[in-house]
Parts: structure tokens; C-alpha cells; sequence
């Protein structure tokens, strides 16, 4: 079945446009790279790099796959040192890039919906490594990737996410990945960083099995993968808000004792103090090897959809 | 249109439109999906009169609207049925009335603004049209951009002046 996908000239904006086939043709990829295969496989290529936000593991997983597939990088991390802080629109930055002979454009930005924006401007594709609140469709398919690797199968296993699930992107596009599977989804998170309603109606759509918790004590038990993520301070528009969730939620030994054998955390990192560094040397901790596979996954997507 | 006791409150008209059946009270809203309020377009030639809160068979209170000289734009018809079902519009053309059949649009491009403040559609500069996917069983439009729903009766707060 995964062996008819053909992902070239695909626009990676967001985790509904792809299918469970091409997902797992991903994985399979990707597991093909960590291998040993694909090398230059982006000989003679150019991919243009434009960060309009901070970002370092997401730019250097990109970057570091481009060069290992024996592609040329250009483009920014700081958009106050280039173009962007004279007023050019990103309509101009993106035209300027494909007419410098970039044959895929990666970003990141602040507003929402920005890469799907670009998508329609550029003809080459558009691959997002973030926008605003909304989505980041790679850091998706990076955690279910992990998820896929360590446990050998995605479908029968109960995921909780723990955190903000209202600004935070991952935990909305892994949880739009999941829904291809047939999984448990727990959503556990206060009522201010509960997930947006418009993530609750495309699982609901979907069919996905999704419940929500206030406190991780009444689903711990249960779960085989805890999904943490950060309180994304800079998203919240109240910082007394942001004073008032800030450690509500912190996952340590205690807390994972009362999980069942064989229980994996998650994080897409970087943490503040949600995920206690007591954790990081016991079978528990899984975030390390995600953050791992990154690179690989991110290898294999950019073969499939800018080489030949 | 005109029912019972209001019968005489407002003339016939030669050509324009009426907009019929409009739940009571809410005519300003339709006014501003029309943009014919304060915010939106002015015409010198277009008079404009409504009838609020009139008895109606169907509705047992209504709202109508007289658009005298001006026929309604057949987009901004499809989004005021859009929001209130019971809408019907009428287009008169030297003093026929022909009733107007309501589509409901897939999609929805310009005329709406995307209320989430941190979505692409409201970066001023960029040369960007708004587009919504219409969710109908939900009574909801999606922006095609950042995925944000408003519900149906919250789009006149989104038309655009």
C-alpha cells in the first residue's frame, strides 16, 4: 500500500492533509534513513530556511537534515536582522526566496495560518516548522514516530497529554496524527489551557476517542504514553494568566510510580520545570530519543517531497 | 409582506428589495451584513426602511426591511439566509417581485474577517483574501487560514466595513 505514495511537491502545513498511508509511509522512511539510506539524495538543491520566530531545535533538525541529504541552506533565524524588519510582507520574502532558486521553503512564524499563506504563494513546497498557536505538523509526526519505534504499533495504546493544550501547536497535531490511529486520547489540562474548540471538533469529526481530565491522578493509571508540553508563556496574552498555571502541572517519579509498567514520557522540548530532570536517566524517559529522531524523520520527509 | 394592522406602515416599492421574515429585533444585524449601517456603505440614492417587530403568521413577530433603489448583492443575500434561516429576499423589478432561492456557499471569500486577531488573513499588508469553508450541519464557518470556527450568528460582528 505505502509503496504508491508519492509525497513530491506536497506542502507539509498541516497534519489534516495527510492520510494514516502516508504517515506510515513517513515512518517507514524514516526508519529506512536511520538505516543508513537516502544520502545526497538533495544533491544540487536548495532549501531556504526563514524563521521568523526563535527556534532551535526545529531549525537545526532541518537544517542538519537538508545538509545531510547533500542540500545548499539559506534563509534566517532572526528576522530583525534581515529584510523582514524593513516592513517586507512575507508574500515578498516568499517570492524572493523561489526566485533565488529555493527548491522547498521551511518556516516558522508567529501568526497562524502564515504557512499555509505561503503555500499559496510559493510553487515550490511550503514546509512548516510551526505557525502561532495552531500547528506543527513535523514535531507531529516526530512524536508519533517515537511512539510507532518504542512501541511497535500506534493502534490500542491510550496517550494522555498533560499541559497547555490551548497554545501549544504539538499537542494539537499530534493529537490530529493520532486520530488516524485507533487510540485513547486524554486531554488533561486546566480549564484556561484546555484544548480550542477547534481542535475538540475535528477529532469529534474524526471519530476519535478523546476525554478530558483536570488532574493527571485520575488517568496515570492507564496510560502508556504521558504527552507533556510547556505552559507557553509567550502565547498567553495575560501574564498573571500565565502566573497562575505556571507548575500546576509537574510530572516527577512520584507521580509516574502510579503508572502502569511501561509507561513512556513524552516532551517536544525545551522544558522550564514541568518535567523534573530526576526522570531523564530511567526507562520513563522518552524525549531524549525523540528529540533524536528529528533529524531522521525530517530527512526522510524532505526526500520524499523535494527530490525527484 | 405587509400583515395585519401594519399593512399600510410602509409603500410598495417600484424596484429593490425586500428582506422578509427577518426574526424580530434583528434587522441592525442584517443591516450590517448588508453593509448598509453606520460602518458600511452609504448610498445617496437608496432609502432604506424598516419595519421592526410587525406581526407575522409564520414567525409570530418579524422584522422587514424595504431596500428602495437598490438591488441586495446575491453573495450578501446567501449570508443574511446564512444567519437567519427564515429569511426570505425578494428582488422587485418595475413592481414585480421575484422571489430569491438562497444558496448556501461552500466557501465564503472576502466580505468576512477572521476574528482571531493572530491569524495571516489579519496581517494588513500581506495580499491576502479572507476564505471560510462553510460547516453547515454545525452552523459554523472555518477560515481556510488558521481553522478558527465562528458560529453562524456571529458573523455580522465579522463583516468587513
Amino acid at each position: 500500500m505505502t509503496n504508491q505514495i508519492d509525497l513530491a511537491g506536497r506542502d507539509v502545513v498541516s497534519i489534516w492533509d495527510f492520510s494514516r498511508d502516508e504517515l506510515e509511509f513517513i515512518f517507514d522512511s524514516t526508519a529506512e534513513v536511520e538505516r543508513g539510506g537516502s544520502a545526497r539524495a538533495l544533491d544540487g538543491k536548495l532549501v531556504a530556511l526563514i524563521f521568523y520566530e526563535p527556534s532551535t531545535r526545529t531549525y537545526s533538525s532541518f537544517e542538519i537534515a537538508a545538509k545531510r541529504l547533500g542540500s545548499g541552506t539559506t534563509g534566517f533565524t532572526d528576522p530583525d536582522q534581515s529584510s523582514v524588519a524593513k516592513g517586507e510582507t512575507l508574500h515578498d520574502t516568499i517570492r524572493m526566496y523561489e526566485g533565488y532558486g529555493a527548491d522547498c521553503i521551511i518556516m516558522r512564524h508567529n501568526l497562524m495560518g502564515a504557512s499555509r499563506f505561503a503555500a499559496e504563494v510559493a510553487t515550490v513546497p511550503v514546509v512548516s516548522g510551526g505557525d502561532g498557536s495552531r500547528e506543527h505538523p513535523t514535531q507531529a509526526m516526530v512524536d508519533l514516530y517515537t511512539i510507532r519505534k518504542t512501541f511497535g504499533k500506534i493502534d490500542g495504546l491510550h496517550i494522555g497529554m498533560l499541559g497547555d493544550l490551548r497554545y501549544g501547536r504539538t499537542a494539537s497535531s499530534l493529537s490530529y496524527a493520532l486520530s488516524n490511529y485507533d487510540v485513547e486520547i486524554s486531554m488533561v489540562a486546566p480549564d484556561l489551557l484546555s484544548a480550542r474548540r477547534e481542535t475538540l471538533r475535528y477529532l469529534n469529526a474524526k471519530g476519535a476517542k478523546v476525554r478530558k481530565y483536570t488532574n493527571v491522578k485520575d488517568v496515570i493509571g492507564s496510560l502508556d504514553v504521558l504527552y507533556v508540553t510547556r505552559i507557553q508563556k509567550e502565547r498567553i496574552p495575560d501574564p498573571t494568566e500565565y502566573e497562575r498555571v505556571r507548575g500546576l502541572y509537574r510530572v516527577n517519579l512520584d507521580l509516574l510510580k502510579q503508572g502502569k509498567k511501561g509507561l513512556k514520557v513524552m516532551h517536544p522540548l525545551p522544558r522550564v520545570d514541568e518535567l523534573a530532570s530526576e526522570i531523564d536517566g530511567t526507562d520513563y524517559a522518552s524525549y531524549f530519543v525523540q528529540a533524536a529522531a528529528g533529524v531522521p524523520l525530517r530527512m526522510a520527509l524532505l526526500r520524499s517531497v523535494v527530490g525527484e | 409582506m405587509e400583515e395585519g394592522k401594519d399593512k399600510l406602515l410602509v409603500r410598495k416599492i417600484e424596484k429593490g428589495t425586500v428582506i422578509d421574515h427577518v426574526p424580530a429585533w434583528n434587522s441592525e444585524l442584517v443591516l450590517r451584513v448588508l453593509r448598509l449601517d453606520g460602518r458600511g456603505r452609504r448610498k445617496a440614492d437608496v432609502s432604506v426602511a424598516i419595519l421592526e417587530n410587525v406581526s407575522s403568521r409564520v414567525l409570530g413577530r418579524k422584522d422587514v426591511i424595504k431596500v428602495d433603489g437598490w438591488r441586495v448583492d446575491e453573495a450578501e443575500a446567501d449570508l443574511v439566509c446564512l444567519i437567519f434561516p427564515s429569511v426570505t429576499i425578494n428582488y422587485i423589478t418595475s413592481w414585480n417581485v421575484s422571489k430569491y432561492s438562497p444558496r448556501v456557499p461552500d466557501r465564503i471569500s472576502g466580505r468576512i474577517r477572521c476574528p482571531e486577531l493572530s491569524c495571516i488573513s489579519n496581517a494588513s499588508r500581506e495580499p491576502l483574501t479572507t476564505s471560510f469553508r462553510t460547516l453547515k450541519e454545525d452552523r459554523m464557518l472555518q477560515c481556510a487560514y488558521c481553522d478558527t470556527l465562528i458560529d453562524f450568528d456571529r458573523i455580522p460582528d465579522c463583516v468587513m466595513a
